[in-house]
């Protein structure tokens, strides 16, 4: 089961709209290597680990990319709140608004609505835990465009933290796939 | 402010609130502080990989409040990221040692947060009216309250 706890895995506060940076950071929400595709994967993965390690890794690494929608989907309300509708139409979200108002839908940032098909449950340790390394290092890589559009300091912040987050858990998954792979799966 | 690698300075203690002394906080090679860690979003030492010149912002908080909350963020951070390695190393007595310090350290912030500004999780709910629905929710803009 979970449980909610009332803060973010680190905080966000940003100031200034910006249209474009949200509509282009609600891939990592909605997107095919974004937060809640990370989520749903491992969390549908942990079912078929053989062991407790690999349980448990799954099981506390789907439980924290939860957190990280929660980030990704409060950077694109605040990014859009101020908004008025015409700011939104010159800004190329008239389609988002006229489906979503200023709801937060996960979708990528082309507007495609999310999908299972993003990710696979084979039930083979190995070719699961290949995946999520390539998962892991497929976000970084979506951060690090996000980073390189965007110079406001409020939205830099909590984007390099969730890069590094990226970073740890691929390592982390390396390391349980080393330790299967030499176990003889 | 963005700090590279080159001008980071370990010793520079943040957020810091009465009766607490982070330069006295327990250190190891392999990991962070939870403070540095968790502003790096990355606690191990040697795992931490910057992005061509930018590293982390150094969070400060305006107000108690807000410098509560991020202490027990930093906590929660340090927890997570001790979490997912025993996982893997279980046997790591060191890392175990650090999630119990830290584990009880978060409980007594998270104890005193709770008690001046309201629960974090539901059931700590306590007083005469059910204050757990009051904003500021975790998404919210909090109408002056920079960072949190």
């Amino acid at each position: 089961m979970f449980k909610y706890v009332k803060h973010l895995n680190y905080p966000i506060n940003i100031q200034k709209k910006d249209l474009k940076m949200a509509k282009n950071l609600l891939t990592q929400f909605g997107g095919s290597n974004g937060e809640l595709a990370a989520s749903l994967r491992y969390f549908s993965q942990k079912f078929s680990m053989p062991d407790e390690k690999g349980k448990a890794l799954l099981n506390d690494i789907a439980t924290e990319e939860l957190g990280h929608c929660e980030m990704i989907c409060t950077m694109v309300s605040q990014l859009v709140k101020d908004a008025t509708v015409e700011e939104l139409k010159a800004n190329g979200l008239e389609s988002l608004y006229t489906e979503h108002g200023k709801g937060v839908y996960p979708t990528d940032s082309f507007g495609n609505p999310f999908t299972v098909t993003y990710f696979a449950v084979t039930g083979d340790t190995l070719a699961d835990l290949s995946e999520d390394m390539a998962a892991e290092q497929k976000a970084r890589a979506i951060y690090e465009n996000l980073i390189d559009e965007t110079d406001d300091e409020d939205v830099l912040a909590p984007l390099l933290f969730l890069r590094q987050r990226e970073v740890v858990h691929f390592n982390r998954f390396k390391e349980l796939y080393k330790y299967y792979k030499n176990k003889g799966y | 402010m963005l700090f590279d690698n080159t001008d980071f300075n370990y010793e520079i203690g943040f957020f810091k609130i009465p009766g607490s002394d982070f330069s006295k906080e327990m250190r190891t090679d392999k990991f962070l502080t939870p403070e540095e860690g968790f502003l790096r979003g990355n606690l191990f030492r040697d795992e931490y990989v910057p992005y061509k010149n930018l590293t982390y912002y150094k969070l400060k908080g305006e107000n108690e409040r807000e410098t509560m909350l991020l202490k027990l963020m930093s906590y929660a951070f340090a927890i997570v990221d001790l979490n997912l390695y025993l996982d893997l190393h279980p046997e790591d007595q060191n890392a175990f040692m650090l999630f119990k310090k830290y584990t009880k350290e978060k409980c007594d912030v998270e104890e005193a947060y709770t008690e001046k500004y309201g629960p974090l999780i539901v059931t700590d709910t306590t007083g005469n009216t059910f204050n757990w629905i009051k904003n500021p929710w975790p998404w919210d803009k909090t109408g002056g309250t920079k960072y949190v």
